[in-house]
């Protein structure tokens, strides 16, 4: 999509915003001023519902005992969608554990994301890896691990290979504000600088690494302003506004796929739950706070930015949200009666052809099952 | 038939699949213009230019993370570890992404990528240039850990390690890096992954061994022999995924087992050996099986050959291992 104006300056120290927290815009524009549609910003909205309605369904598995762990990413979803929402069909996509269920965007489908999160054998990664992690080939989405930041120079990695194969692709690595503090950080900026590489790193500053606040993780004024010892740009925006993050991103996904380099994103946003089920955030931060940022919600606020130009009401968002819910539970029960993967996938797949000591290992195990 | 060094036959491999495959990518601290500090890419870059052989800032962790991207990305990279001492600013996402790929991604994704580096003791590398850490890397499921101990395999392995689809870790003893030649086909083969070899034929003892250290044992059996013992060696060369089979077979005609590694005792790959003998063949065996091997101390400096296992040690322990002394 076309931007026809929009100028924004790197490093920044507040960030960048076109609504305010009621969903007002800031100064006197049209989204189309912008090249954005209204049928844009409803399909946009509509995909943050959704995935915020997955993030919802995903707690209630693991109350009901029907997923073993769960991680969140309620109240960060703007930033995500909005984000992915930048890229082409082609470019490619490494998520972090957060970034999950909103890859629905990107393709994935819904039974794929809860297969995941429930372990079943119709999950892509063969219920080998905790709910958080996703990957699909075919869509162009990487799978990620669970270490913090790891993403970030295997992009970096993947980015030279589109340089090297003189592709017009671009990849954008997700982490959080944590994931800044890992070396991986600073390899996959200084090697995608030094290389000149169609990366971005979208920080998602949800102001938390499990409990450590933003604070306490970096002395940094910004994160954004960490570009700049690398030799890239670095853009701070607000996370929770939908419009400012899509345009940005956009941005820069556009100038790494003409120019060959590197841009830093950090989206500030806030995570509504706990860490994960695993998690109790009473612990380290007040429920004041906590409101104070549902005042902010990204979903929240797009709602009332389209409610302000007319095309969307309170009835409408009703309806939607209860389709949405029998569409999950639905998608849930159907999932459910997927059967949990064979005792033999364990062995396979380590290699690309099963050495022997795993095939023996595979009838060792067989033959304790049998009894 | 050309006569190469190890150093020869590895900078030939790479000579001939950067040649015939595009996909194959040479990168590491100093691997351009210098050729690598031990001379081994020499040359390469002059002639496939620098978009195929390059230099990276000096970062294990970008190097392998650029490994890992550009193989899950249908390229074939070869890095190149400076030392294998130095790999553990990189070891995240070598345990963590390139080692679970595959079985991570369901088998959706693979990372055929080959990570060369020297290894072990006995150039005066002091306790951070000497290291045989093999026995790590063969804990990690999903890698292969490939050590040659001659020119010919060398070529043959490194060619089979950049064309296998999993990623390998591939250790080159830097003692023989330049010590001796032999007659190396100049033309495309391969040796097997996965498959030992065995240098020579016996009755009375199975010796094991691989990289360097198969050179004392060599010499310890040749003296063995004059005394009219009868050693069988056999070349691990794969140490994952390693041949069971060929093991197995030699301790079932000789009975008596020494296995001699450089790395220190405790947890060395000389232990699994050992334990993977005793489940198995311990009703063959007529003595304990023995390990010779570095010392449990980081490497020392001055001191190196004390701690590396001689031809001295070897043969003292077989003898011993034969008039059942242990």
């Amino acid at each position: 999509m076309e931007i026809r104006t929009f100028e924004i300056e790197p490093f920044t120290k507040e960030p960048y915003r076109l609504l305010d927290e009621e969903g007002k815009p800031l100064f006197d524009f049209e989204p189309e001023d912008f090249g954005l549609s209204k049928e844009f910003l409803l399909r946009l909205y509509k995909d943050i519902l959704l995935t915020r309605e997955i993030d919802r369904m995903g707690w209630i598995l693991v109350r009901q005992g029907k997923a073993y762990f769960y991680i969140s990413i309620g109240g960060q979803e703007t930033s995500h969608v909005a984000s992915l929402y930048a890229l082409e069909k082609d470019d490619l996509v490494m998520p972090f554990y957060r970034t999950v269920p909103s890859l629905h965007v990107r393709g994935a489908k819904v039974e794929e994301i809860f297969a995941q999160i429930m372990g079943r054998a119709s999950d892509p990664l063969k219920g080998r890896q905790m709910p958080g992690h996703f990957g699909k080939k075919d869509l162009n989405i990487f799978v990620l691990g669970s270490p913090v930041g790891l993403g970030h120079p295997v992009a970096m990695g993947i980015a030279m290979g589109i340089k090297y194969k003189k592709e017009n692709k671009v990849i954008i690595s997700y982490g959080g504000e944590g994931s800044t503090s890992e070396g991986h950080f600073h390899s996959a900026m200084n090697f995608a600088s030094v290389f000149g590489l169609p990366l971005i790193i979208f920080i998602v500053n949800n102001q938390y690494a499990i409990s450590v606040p933003r604070v306490k993780q970096t002395a940094s004024e910004t994160i954004a302003i960490k570009a700049k010892a690398y030799g890239a740009e670095g853009y701070y925006i607000d996370g929770n506004d939908a419009l400012i993050t899509y345009l940005v991103t956009k941005k820069c996904v556009n100038e790494a796929r003409l120019n060959k380099r590197p841009f830093l994103i950090e989206a500030e946003t806030y995570r509504f739950d706990p860490h994960s089920s695993a998690d109790d955030d009473k612990k380290y931060r007040s429920r004041e706070e906590l409101e104070m940022w549902k005042r902010k919600d990204g979903l929240l606020r797009l709602k009332k930015y389209l409610e302000y130009l007319g095309i969307w009401n309170e009835e409408k968002d009703e309806f939607l949200k209860r389709e949405i819910e029998e569409k999950l539970n639905k998608i849930v029960e159907e999932v459910e009666k997927i059967p949990f993967p064979e005792p033999r996938d364990m062995f396979y797949e380590v290699y690309v052809k099963t050495p022997w000591y795993l095939e023996e290992e595979y009838l060792e195990l067989k033959k304790e099952m049998e009894g | 038939m050309a006569k190469m060094t190890i150093g020869e036959a590895l900078r030939n491999a790479l000579d001939i699949k950067l040649y015939e495959d595009e996909r194959v990518l040479v990168f590491g601290e100093d691997v351009g213009k210098k050729g690598g500090v031990f001379t081994i890419t020499e040359g390469l870059q002059d002639k496939y230019g620098e978009e195929r052989v390059f230099d990276t800032p000096l970062d294990e962790d970008g190097i392998l993370g650029m490994a890992a991207g550009l193989a899950l990305y249908g390229l074939r990279p070869v890095a190149e570890i400076q030392f294998i001492d130095f790999i553990w600013p990189g070891f995240d996402v070598l345990i963590s992404d390139i080692a679970k790929e595959r079985f991570r991604s369901g088998g959706q994704f693979s990372v055929p990528l080959v990570i060369r580096s020297p290894y072990g003791g006995g150039v005066k590398g002091g306790l951070y240039h000497s290291q045989s850490p093999e026995a790590i890397f063969a804990h990690i499921p999903g890698l292969k850990v490939i050590i040659p101990s001659n020119p010919y395999d060398a070529k043959g392995l490194l060619i089979s390690a950049i064309e296998d689809e999993d990623p390998v870790i591939f250790l080159e003893p830097k003692k023989i890096y330049f010590a001796f030649k032999e007659e190396v086909p100049e033309e495309k083969y391969t040796v097997p992954i996965g498959k030992a070899k065995i240098l020579k034929e016996g009755k009375d003892l199975t010796i094991i061994s691989y990289g360097y250290i198969i050179h004392e044992c060599k010499k310890a059996v040749e003296e063995l022999e004059k005394e009219g013992i009868s050693c069988e060696l056999i070349d691990l060369r794969t140490i994952i995924p390693f041949d069971g089979e060929t093991i197995l077979n030699s301790v079932a005609k000789t009975g008596r087992v020494m296995i001699v590694v450089e790395a220190p005792r405790i947890n060395s790959f000389a232990s699994e050996l050992s334990a993977f003998i005793s489940e198995r063949a311990i009703f063959y065996l007529d003595a304990p099986i023995v390990r010779v091997t570095g010392w449990d101390t980081p490497f020392p400096y001055i001191l190196e050959h004390l701690y590396m296992p001689s031809q001295k040690r070897i043969l003292r322990a077989a003898k011993k291992l034969l008039e059942g002394g242990f």
